[in-house]
């Protein structure tokens, strides 16, 4: 770690620079961990999202920038507009190397701009400059523009679009070659506070304890490179097991109505490797390389090379509607990434919309003229441009679907989780990620553990998770709960989830990269204790056990494809995991003995109690 | 009559279950490609064992074990120690966590292998239909 973060108090104008305690780092890792520790006591029920006093805070890991695998990442947290409580979403790309490469660990923004400023940290020169001009602008051309105007073609540019602008709450942030942190809203958060961009160039080489941890991290790039996943994610992209999710029926269709789309030739990774792919992308020193460059040579959205969509986005606008495809999905996605709005969150607020039409909870009455049937991409695209216009029917997509179906009186038809839209991962393919999204400390999450791959094969006995029978929901939670620990430490170095890293790796790089030493148990119980401490400051934002529940139609069976009639037993997972985390059943809260075991005590005293 | 892994034996024995197998007929219809089962040196097997199949169309045409890996060019190799291969062919380790957890390697054509992962499950699960002897 450097121990620097930047503080930008953009009320007054006035930065500073404020050092981190090292025991922080050892008790936190890094990342949203030791972000969740940073803004524990401001973040409180009462707190508006969307105002000043809503602290926006930007942490990298102590391995971000190192060139170790996969760590080319940062995070971003605050409380979400979206789901109002705990926002994290930690993004690729090569921004986060250079802020620590400017000498910071990361940047707290409080207060707001009094009219639209983008940050131009140069080392330690740091300036709020004028963003009038940008405002309105798309975040690829902002990039362009902010490099132009402060002459520095090699800075890093974190730039939100126009959702964020118009404070849409699931709005993004973007960097580089559409690298993004897409959930929560942290979008809307930057532009509630006035700030278009942030960019970095910084010119300090890192510095590790172990003088050989450069070889460390070499041969753990040279396993990752030679890792088969890794070989699937850079020959296919994250979309390379989509046929596979489909055989088991763990990818929705139809907004999560059905399974096995039959389609699925025409949208896969596989196919976008055949078909459109021109080359791929990297995050910081990644070996995988899991971006996608697409060309659409002809066709109603030709364009020359792009970024392609990864799953979450092919499936959301693919299967989810039902388009088969592949170059209007590629037009969606990239609509959503410029115009700043996550794809995740977009698609399915749009499935939700599709599926109200369908069971006549809206008529053309209520989507200022739009038919809404499935498959019909113009009508998608017309929802977007509505959506984050915040005009007629997009003002109530703009919401979100919790909202949007509120709005309707069928909140039941939303596939949500605390007001995150589900990934698209069906749990009903994988029943362990029904735990996993009815628990996630962000609402229906599949970064806080993919366990789907631990139910598919990809255990790690290194730390007990071993695989399980898929369709089972007995005797998962606790390695439900260690893989959620283990993601934490992810979500904390910080670590890309689709780098097949295996634990004692990256716990043998943190320590020779800190000195800390950590032994297995320690380093795992540093992901649980981040863990709890989300659990509480959600808590203390109001989520109880009556919270971790999950959408009627995930509780629904399939009656077709590879997961069909599966039924998630959800109570006796979460009884099972209570117990695992030390959370009372009865107020899905940790318990006294939970918080001093994890070294938590003060959290307690500003915990009500349970 | 048991059957030693790996083997010249073993490996026509899981053609003959292939080319009877209608399941896998069926699934494995539109498969073009051979491939090279490489059963690693290890401990007191200080050389590797090559076994090779030729599949096409939901039928083996040809399978041997052959002396090494340039004896013939395979589209796929899988590639791991004797005790992996072993609990694979025993049905005690999933194919998919073989390969997602680095016991088993796989070098070929990986769209090509992610488009027909049922049929590679289905070929995985023909092996199991053979009696097989493995060394204690």
């Amino acid at each position: 770690m450097i121990g620097n973060l930047l503080t930008i108090d953009l009320t007054r104008q006035i930065t500073g620079v404020r050092t981190l305690d090292p025991q922080l780092f050892r008790d936190f890792v890094g990342g949203a961990s030791l972000a969740a520790k940073l803004l524990y006591e401001s973040l409180t029920p009462d707190l508006d999202p969307l105002s000043p006093d809503n602290p926006l805070l930007f942490l990298t890991g102590p391995l971000t920038g190192s060139s170790g695998p996969a760590v080319g990442r940062y995070v971003v947290c605050a409380k979400s507009p979206l789901t109002h409580i705990w926002a994290e979403s930690n993004c690729g790309g090569f921004f986060g190397p250079e802020i620590r490469f400017a000498g910071y660990d990361g940047i707290l923004f409080t207060g707001r701009a009094s009219s639209p400023v983008y940050v131009w940290i140069n080392n330690e020169t740091v300036e709020l400059r004028d963003a009038s001009h940008l405002w309105g602008g798309d975040t690829y051309e902002t990039q362009a523009r902010i490099k132009s105007e402060v002459n520095e073609p090699l800075a890093r540019v974190a730039c939100i679009g126009v959702a964020g602008e118009r404070l849409i709450p699931f709005a993004l942030i973007l960097n580089d070659h559409g690298r993004v942190a897409g959930r929560t809203g942290m979008g809307a958060v930057m532009g509630s506070k006035n700030i278009k961009a942030i960019a970095v160039r910084g010119g300090s080489p890192l510095e590790f304890a172990d003088p050989t941890f450069n070889q460390k991290r070499s041969r753990a790039n040279l396993d990752l490179r030679n890792d088969n996943v890794s070989q699937v994610l850079r020959e296919m992209g994250s979309s390379g097991a989509s046929d596979y999710f489909n055989y088991l029926g763990e990818m929705p269709v139809r907004y999560f109505s059905r399974s096995g789309f039959e389609n699925i030739d025409k949208v896969s990774g596989a196919t976008m490797a055949e078909t459109i792919l021109s080359g791929v992308s990297t995050c910081h020193a990644c070996v995988i390389a899991c971006g996608r460059k697409v060309i659409l040579p002809d066709g109603d959205y030709k364009r020359g090379e792009s970024k392609g969509p990864e799953y979450e986005t092919i499936v959301g606008f693919g299967p989810n509607l039902e388009i088969s495809d592949l170059a209007a999905i590629t037009h969606l996605g990239q609509l959503c990434d410029s115009l700043g709005a996550d794809s995740i969150s977009m698609s399915g607020t749009i499935g939700l919309a599709f599926m109200m039409y369908q069971e006549g909870v809206i008529t053309t009455k209520d989507t200022d003229g739009l038919e809404l049937k499935w498959g019909d991409v113009h009508a998608v695209e017309k929802l977007i441009h509505l959506a984050v216009k915040r005009e007629g029917f997009g003002e109530l997509l703009a919401r979100g679907s919790k909202a949007l179906a509120k709005h309707f009186g069928a909140e039941e038809m939303a596939v949500q989780v605390n007001g995150l839209e589900v990934a698209y991962h069906d749990p009903r393919g994988a029943t362990g990620m029904g735990l996993v999204y009815a628990a996630s400390p962000r609402g229906a999450c599949h970064n806080q553990s993919d366990y789907f791959m631990v139910e598919i094969g990809n255990s790690m006995s290194e730390i007990g998770v071993e695989m399980v029978d898929r369709a089972a929901s007995e005797g998962k939670a606790l390695s439900v709960s260690r893989h959620q620990w283990w993601r934490t430490l992810n979500n904390s170095l910080v670590m890309c989830v689709f780098a097949n890293v295996p634990f004692n790796t990256a716990r043998e790089l943190i320590n020779a990269a800190t000195g800390f030493d950590y032994s297995a148990e320690e380093f795992l119980r540093c992901g649980e204790r981040g863990w709890a401490l989300k659990r509480a400051i959600n808590n203390r934002l109001g989520i109880t056990a009556k919270n971790d529940t999950l959408p009627r139609a995930l509780l629904t069976p399939l009656s077709e494809g590879g997961a069909a009639g599966v039924v998630i037993n959800l109570q006796t997972m979460l009884k099972e995991y209570y117990e695992v985390q030390g959370w009372d059943a009865a107020t899905g809260k940790p318990t006294r003995s939970t918080l001093e075991r994890l070294g938590l005590k003060d959290i307690w005293i500003t915990t009500p109690s349970s | 009559m048991s059957i030693p892994f790996p083997s010249d034996a073993w490996i026509k024995a899981l053609q003959n279950v292939l080319n009877t197998d209608d399941e896998y007929g069926k699934i494995a219809s539109n498969w073009e490609g051979d491939l090279m089962f490489v059963v690693e040196a290890e401990g007191a097997r200080t050389r590797p064992i090559y076994m090779y199949m030729d599949l096409w169309h939901g039928k083996c045409r040809d399978a041997r074990q052959v002396a090494d890996a340039d004896e013939k060019k395979a589209a796929f190799l899988l590639a791991a120690p004797y005790a992996v291969f072993q609990k694979i062919v025993q049905g005690k380790l999933d194919p998919m966590q073989a390969m997602m957890t680095r016991q088993l390697k796989v070098t070929g054509n990986m769209i090509y292998m992610m488009r027909n992962v049922p049929t590679v499950l289905r070929f995985v699960k023909c092996t199991e239909k053979i009696d097989s002897e493995f060394a204690a």
